[in-house]
């Protein structure tokens, strides 16, 4: 697995509590490297105490965001590296975790988006749509930017630590 | 990634798939599922208490299928733990509202075909 860098050990004595981690990752654009990302980023913010739930609940964004690129951001998004930064910051009050997906697909603010409304009966229902309904409502915080030809999507979770 | 299926009775089938449903978990069951569900039984029960993963593509495929049984005036229900990925995945999207769940396979069969 293609690992970029990992944070260093914050040198005993530093006041802040907890220790900050970060972790990088690049795939290819394709269903089997998006499964690779998910398990890496469950097992990766396990490895740093992100509570179960929320590392679930980012694992799933996460395939949901590379699904979209996938399917979404045509051939540069194919045939380029996607980018996953992993950052944790654990604090006593207030700890988070966010991954920030970088991709040279197509242009695409998912905030541009129209939330959706959900439908009332089976009849009503459409299959499309589902993955961004997934991202905004499993992540505490979404934000994008383009720049140099890139979409950077970044979103996270927080939770308290005590 | 795994499908399998039994029949009880002639009115009822129970569907059950483990692994994760992602895109490819789903790519490599959703052509066995569609085949599955096309019988015509009354009730169906799709069981996903071993699935550890349930992305969109996931659920779309079980709403198509909830759909073809409803077309031909049946029902199909899920069995999924509490607590669950799965579980997570679907009250999100808001399918629990759409498609009954329950927590274990004898609810879910009386359900299929009441």
């Amino acid at each position: 697995m293609p690992k970029g860098r990992q944070s260093p050990d914050r040198p005993a004595g530093t006041e802040r509590p907890a220790l900050p981690g970060f972790d990088e990752l690049t795939i290819g654009a394709n269903g089997a490297e998006a499964r690779r990302a998910s398990e890496w980023l469950d097992t990766t913010c396990r490895q740093h105490n992100v509570p179960q739930g929320l590392a679930e609940r980012l694992a799933l964004c996460l395939h949901e965001v590379l699904a979209n690129v996938i399917t979404h951001g045509g051939r540069t998004a194919l045939s380029a590296p996607i980018r996953l930064l992993l950052e944790i910051t654990l604090e006593q009050d207030c700890s988070k975790a966010s991954v920030t997906v970088s991709d040279a697909g197509i242009a695409f603010n998912p905030l541009s988006v129209p939330n959706r409304v959900l439908p009332a009966t089976l009849g009503e229902a459409s299959v499309g749509g589902l993955g961004l309904v997934m991202i905004r409502r499993c992540s505490d915080w979404l934000d994008y930017r383009h720049e140099d030809g890139h979409n950077h999507l970044t979103f996270g979770a927080r939770w308290d630590a005590r | 990634m795994s499908i399998s299926y039994d029949d009880i009775g002639d009115n009822l089938r129970r569907i059950v798939i483990s692994g994760r449903l992602d895109m490819p978990g789903t790519d490599s069951v959703a052509t066995k599922l569609g085949e599955l569900i096309a019988a015509p039984k009354k009730g169906v029960v799709v069981d996903l208490s071993s699935v550890k993963f349930l992305a969109s593509i996931g659920i779309r495929a079980l709403i198509t299928s909830a759909k073809a049984v409803q077309q031909r005036g049946g029902k199909m229900v899920l069995v999924v733990d509490g607590g669950s990925s799965a579980l997570m995945s679907l009250e999100a999207t808001g399918v629990d509202q759409l498609i009954p769940i329950f927590r274990n396979a004898a609810d879910a069969e009386r359900a299929a075909v009441a």
